[in-house]
């Protein structure tokens, strides 16, 4: 084969293979869960006095709702404490992989 | 007299928390129709910008729609949308989401 098709088709291939790094991965989602599990995951939890309320369920919500709710917690245009301390440590990526996990039915690897 | 009295408090105040409100179902369904243009029938929405309700907790539905209506939570959509809605309302439409079949608790 010559040197030119199969430099193309090597490059065809390589495209297709490599993982897509701007749409979020459940799976490398699932593994930056730590800091949202505690109040998003646990069933009844609530918000601390003054304002109680309960922890916003996030199992199969949007995954582009869920990214934008972390940018305007990340930004500062919706305010809550714990929420943009945790927000200003997700870089985008993290963002997108936590808002495909929490949107797509994957809960983890299999046993 | 006095335990009398006292016993009689203490049932009253228990009965008073049966009184605060926690919405009408049946009004929350009537009043949802124009939320359904963006949020999807029954809450669930298609439009992956505009949050699913369905089946989000009731009291966090509330409290959002209250933090659009004080401007504590800044949405120029939604802050049309709450402009006419009374607290009465906004208990409604709580109560008939969070009892719609969709989001769920994910660890």
């Amino acid at each position: 084969m010559k040197l030119t098709t199969m430099a193309l088709c090597a490059s065809v291939l390589m495209g297709g293979i490599a993982p897509v790094q701007a749409a979020g991965d459940p799976k490398a989602g699932y593994l930056k869960t730590s800091m949202c599990a505690g109040c998003h995951g646990i069933p009844g939890w609530r918000t601390a006095y003054p304002t109680v309320y309960s922890v916003p369920s996030l199992g199969g919500q949007h995954a582009e709702y869920i990214v934008s709710a972390l940018k305007a917690y990340k930004n500062g245009e919706r305010n809550h404490p714990s929420m943009k301390g945790i927000a200003g440590s997700l870089s985008e990526q993290d963002m997108e992989d936590l808002a495909a996990y929490y949107a797509s039915s994957y809960s983890g690897p299999a046993k | 007299m006095k335990k009398t009295m006292f016993f009689l408090a203490a049932v009253t105040l228990g009965v008073s928390f049966q009184v605060h409100a926690k919405g009408n179902f049946e009004a929350g369904k009537a009043k949802s129709t124009p939320c359904a243009a963006c949020h999807g029938e029954q809450g669930v929405s298609t439009v992956p910008s505009f949050p699913k309700l369905a089946g989000q907790h009731r009291d966090y539905l509330y409290h959002a729609l209250k933090d659009y209506k004080t401007g504590k939570r800044k949405n120029p959509i939604m802050a049309g949308q709450v402009e006419n809605l009374s607290d009465a309302d906004m208990l409604d439409l709580a109560l008939y989401y969070s009892k719609q079949k969709g989001l769920s608790l994910k660890y």
